[in-house]
């Protein structure tokens, strides 16, 4: 499962409104990852049909293009609710306490800025695809089959938003850190050392180990 | 004044009229009035109208077939077997479109003005294997072509699988398609000739109509003499641009010889029943469909008809 | 302030943000819309009223981005490969190809170490991911190589250099990043992949068993397997060969004159044919929904970056940052190859600080132009280039020798991710102690580089078979 252990909990209001938009996060990673499935069938049958049966699927390019924006961006709150986007963490592994909450609080205030930006540049492209008056709302469609492509463009400024929720309790969370000088503060990811980071992903590696029935032999 | 312009791929004979109107600007304006040509960096082919309609680049480029929802008036540009049969007559064509003001109001949608067109020949496809002369051959076959091109082919149960221009290489060579319908210059300049094994010579199933648009505003704040000296212009660049393409069309026996392409003609009653096939069903679903949306679809088909008529005269 | 000035500046922002720790992909897309703003209201004549309107082309010209990028046939092969490597290490393949190639050539000086290698460069075959593969192999090639006396850190080391080489052999998921950034034939670049992935693997195995002959106390030797216990270990592992052969197929049919499909047909047919192996292994629904959640997770971290980046890249398009770099490097007056060499030394020290596919992604669009230029452009023929190869070779020669610098930098210090993993595994097992076990491998990478710069024979050879 997730590494959840770098996100600490606690009963107070900041923690639990971090676990209500938690399960709303993990619902649409498991969108992302099913979509991801999906594809994985679709290419199977396109391939089946074509091959065996001499039948391509009509429009398979058209249906992949519809599908990426779901798995590429509803799981990037969940991402970002873990820590897990990439960054170079030389400078604030060196920082401790207030200074290190002030370098993230600043980071997650310009991400948080970016990202309503991008909600209103993401809506009004998808904006430009809709049209309430033309058939099927549509005012862009994919080229061979036609698909109205506004829903995939609705997906975009959809995740942003969630992620802006979620940084905004990210805000919030180191702010308070900030100001009350918190060793241990609740809903924000916290950073490992590089080995503990490591030992989490090994954990989980080993507890998918578990439930696998081994087909190599042991000496 | 400082236009940039949106076009992609590389510098091919379907951008030199693009070219040729950016020398001619700046010649007449003495350099006052420049356009920088952009071969993707500024946006996507599919959003050059989108980037218009926003105002990040004042000229693009544009296939009406990448997305027939958001122009849908000059789609009847690419309705298959037009009988269009030369670049001039495309050009007249066009230009009688474009004039029409259902056309420039669907394009207003866009804040775009159409400035010119990129006349292209008719689109034939190229292919991997044994030649397909008959319409028996194109049945499951896997075909890359845009708009009513690609509607043709579906009437005789070919499956239209397409990806844009940049792509169409990568497509067939991976074999996400079978066959791909470019005109001339496309099917050099993206490669696509050098993985062909034939061509066909007289399907001519019909043309892709990719206009040159201008973003409105930025029109209008040009100042008299830089105007006049674009919209001058543009005659002299589209006559560059047809003979250009008139000495890429007369190289390209010598083309398909090198590159070892076989020719393959299809037969008159080949060709008859293609057209019986895709021909009326598709025109009359299109003036029906488009109608339906309170264009007036029935008017812009006689006009075409009308001009090529004239043309001929 | 012209728009080049602009691009450089922006540039340092970017950097300044990446080095204080904010989120790379997030990093990289605020620079883009300031840039974006900057050059917009840079050509309104920074007229105050005009600032808005800046803001608002800018921001609508970034919110194209993430669903125009994102949205294409290409770039679904990511999420593909991905799950294959979380799919193949559920139904058990990993460890059953470890045993085979134990049995089989453990009897060699470093023994086991090799078998590691080579057990590894199998497992490249079908997965996409560097890091992916290292963390796997750590946990079952580690313990058995201290259990039989080796060297802690020089076993850790194996594993992270090994690891690598998922991402040069087929299918590789930032080979084809690389492919889409540079507009060039995906089934091409991977196929190219293949060869100089065999040979680092031969180079590490060289390396090692050169190392074990000196240092006895380094790697024992394993004997002792009959050649019952060979074979019995083969069946097993075997199903990796079919998927492997799938894929060949798709990228490249060596049947035939044509492939049987895209490499994202392929990757997506054998994820399924490893997905049936873990079901019939015993997979619940709960280890699907993990090996679901894990591949949501990575790949949509991937994505992040790539439109993050692509934004700021949208803004070097309207900066015509590449035109001008390209222009300077082509005006320099040394020879191409020192000039080529250079820019490898560049992504050697880069890599030290950055991730893999951000760095390709930050660097490849000014880069690419420049050394395609510097060759001579895209159509140029062999024979009047200056590596004397022709465009579209060289594009897939460079392509491989990012790659290999960028899986380079996955084991280098202070940030390299391979060796973050492996560290995790035991507890007696520090990142010093890896960072201390893979130096060796660094004069393996170089070696093998060199050669590669030298020979390029080596990577173009199955490309120029292609066509
Ligand atoms: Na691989
Ligand atoms: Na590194």
């Amino acid at each position: 499962m997730a590494t959840s252990a770098a996100v600490l909990e606690d009963g107070s209001l900041i923690s639990r409104l971090d676990g209500q938009l938690l399960r709303i996060e993990q619902a649409l990673a498991l969108v992302s990852g099913l979509a991801v499935f999906s594809l994985m069938v679709l290419a199977v049958v396109s391939v089946g049909g074509r091959n065996a049966f001499n039948a391509p699927l009509p429009g398979y390019v058209d249906w992949i293009e519809q599908a990426m924006p779901l798995i590429a961006f509803m799981g990037i709150s969940y991402v970002q609710r873990d820590g897990a986007h990439i960054r170079m963490d030389i400078v604030v592994a060196a920082l401790k306490g207030r200074a290190l909450w002030l370098f993230e609080l600043i980071s997650v205030l310009l991400i948080l800025l970016l990202m309503v930006a991008l909600v209103w540049g993401s809506w009004s492209h998808f904006g430009r695809s809709f049209d309430f008056a033309a058939p099927l709302w549509s005012r862009d469609s994919s080229i061979d089959i036609s698909l109205p492509i506004w829903p995939a463009k609705l997906l975009v400024p959809v995740a942003f938003s969630v992620l802006s929720l979620r940084l905004m309790l990210q805000v919030w969370g180191y702010g308070r850190a900030l100001i009350l000088g918190l060793k241990h503060p609740v809903a924000v990811p916290l950073i490992q050392s590089a080995a503990a980071q490591a030992a989490a992903e090994a954990e989980q590696l080993s507890g998918a180990d578990n439930g696998t029935a081994n087909s190599g032999t042991e000496d | 004044t400082e236009w940039n312009v949106s076009v992609w791929g590389k510098r091919r004979a379907f951008t030199e009229h693009v070219e040729r109107l950016a020398e001619l600007v700046s010649e007449k304006t003495n350099g006052e009035f420049t356009l920088n040509i952009s071969y993707g960096g500024l946006s996507k082919n599919k959003e050059n109208l989108d980037g218009i309609s926003i105002g990040a680049f004042e000229m693009a480029q544009f296939c009406a077939g990448y997305h027939r929802d958001k122009n849908p008036t000059i789609t009847v540009l690419e309705l298959p077997f037009l009988g269009v049969n030369t670049l001039d007559e495309e050009v007249a064509v066009a230009n009688a479109v474009y004039a029409h003001p259902a056309v420039q109001a669907d394009l207003a949608r866009w804040n775009a003005k159409l400035l010119m067109t990129s006349p292209m020949p008719q689109y034939n496809i190229v292919g991997t294997g044994d030649p397909r002369a008959t319409l028996e051959s194109f049945k499951d076959m896997r075909v890359r072509a845009t708009g009513g091109i690609g509607k043709a082919f579906a009437a005789v149960g070919a499956v239209p699988t397409s990806v844009t221009a940049t792509e169409a290489y990568n497509a067939m060579e991976s074999g996400v398609v079978d066959t791909v319908a470019f005109a001339q210059h496309a099917h050099l300049a993206f490669g696509t000739i050098n993985r062909a094994d034939w061509w066909t010579a007289n399907l001519n199933p019909g043309t892709v109509n990719c206009p040159v648009v201008v973003n409105s505003d930025a029109y209008d704040m040009l100042s008299d003499s830089e105007r006049e000296a674009l919209d001058g212009s543009v005659e002299e660049s589209i006559a560059h641009y047809l003979d250009n393409y008139g000495a890429l069309l007369s190289k390209w026996d010598d083309v398909l010889t090198e590159k070892g392409v076989q020719k393959v003609e299809i037969s008159e009653e080949q060709l008859a029943e293609f057209r019986t096939v895709a021909a009326d069903p598709i025109r009359e679903a299109w003036i029906s469909d488009m109608s339906a949306q309170g264009i007036p679809a029935q008017e812009l088909y006689d006009l075409v008809m009308d001009t090529l008529a004239d043309t001929r005269k | 302030m012209e728009p080049i000035e602009i691009g450089l500046w922006v540039t340092g922002i970017m950097l300044v943000m990446v080095v204080a720790g904010m989120r790379v992909a997030f990093a990289a897309a605020s620079a883009g819309l300031i840039g974006l703003v900057w050059i917009f209201w840079a050509k309104f004549g920074y007229a105050p009223d005009k600032f808005t309107k800046a803001l608002t082309v800018s921001v609508k010209v970034a919110g194209q981005v993430p669903h125009s990028k994102v949205s294409s046939q290409a770039l679904s092969l990511i999420p593909t490969f991905i799950l294959i490597g979380y799919l193949a290490y559920y139904a058990g393949l990993t460890k059953a190809l470890f045993e085979a190639a134990k049995r089989w050539i453990a009897w060699l000086p470093g023994g086991l170490a090799v078998s590691t290698v080579f057990a590894t460069a199998g497992f490249a075959a079908v997965s996409g991911a560097s890091v992916a593969t290292s963390a796997v192999f750590a946990r079952i090639a580690i313990p058995e190589m201290l259990a039989i006396g080796y060297n802690k850190q020089f076993a850790a080391g194996v594993v992270a250099a090994a690891g690598t080489l998922a991402s040069l052999i087929p299918p590789s998921a930032i080979l084809v990043i690389y492919a889409i950034i540079v507009e060039q034939d995906v089934g091409k670049l991977l196929l190219a992949g293949f060869i100089p992935g065999a040979f680092s693997a031969v180079v590490y195995v060289t390396l090692i068993v050169g190392i074990a002959m000196v240092f006895k106390n380094v790697g024992p030797p394993v004997t002792g397997f009959t050649w019952r216990q060979r074979f019995e270990a083969l069946p097993a592992a075997l199903p990796i060969i079919f998927v492997v052969v799938i894929i060949i197929c798709f990228v490249y049919n060596p049947f035939g004159d044509q492939a049987w499909g895209t490499p994202t047909e392929g990757g997506a047919l054998g994820a399924f044919v490893v997905f049936c192996m873990a079901i019939y292994n015993g997979m619940k629904w709960e280890q699907l929904k993990s090996a679901l959640l894990e591949t949501a997770k990575l790949t949509v971290m991937i994505f992040t970056i790539i439109w993050g980046v692509l934004i700021y890249v949208r803004f070097l398009g309207f900066a015509d940052l590449p035109g001008a770099f390209s222009d300077w490097i082509t005006s320099l007056e040394m020879s191409p190859m020192v000039i080529l060499i250079c820019i490898l030394l560049a992504y050697a020290v880069l890599g030290m600080f950055m991730d893999a596919i951000g760095m390709l992604l930050l660097t490849l669009p000014v880069v690419y132009p420049a050394v395609m230029a510097l060759n001579g452009g895209e159509s140029v023929a062999a024979a009047d280039s200056a590596f004397g190869m022709s465009g579209t070779m060289c594009a897939i020669w460079f392509g491989i020798l990012v790659v290999k610098m960028a899986e380079f930098c996955l084991i280098t210090p202070p940030i390299g991710l391979n060796c973050f993993v492996v560290a995790g595994v035991r507890d007696d097992l520090t990142v010093q102690d890896v960072f201390r076990g893979v130096m060796p491998f660094f004069i393996a990478d170089g070696v093998t580089i060199a050669l590669l710069v030298a020979f390029p024979g080596i990577v173009l050879y199955l490309p120029s078979l292609a066509g």
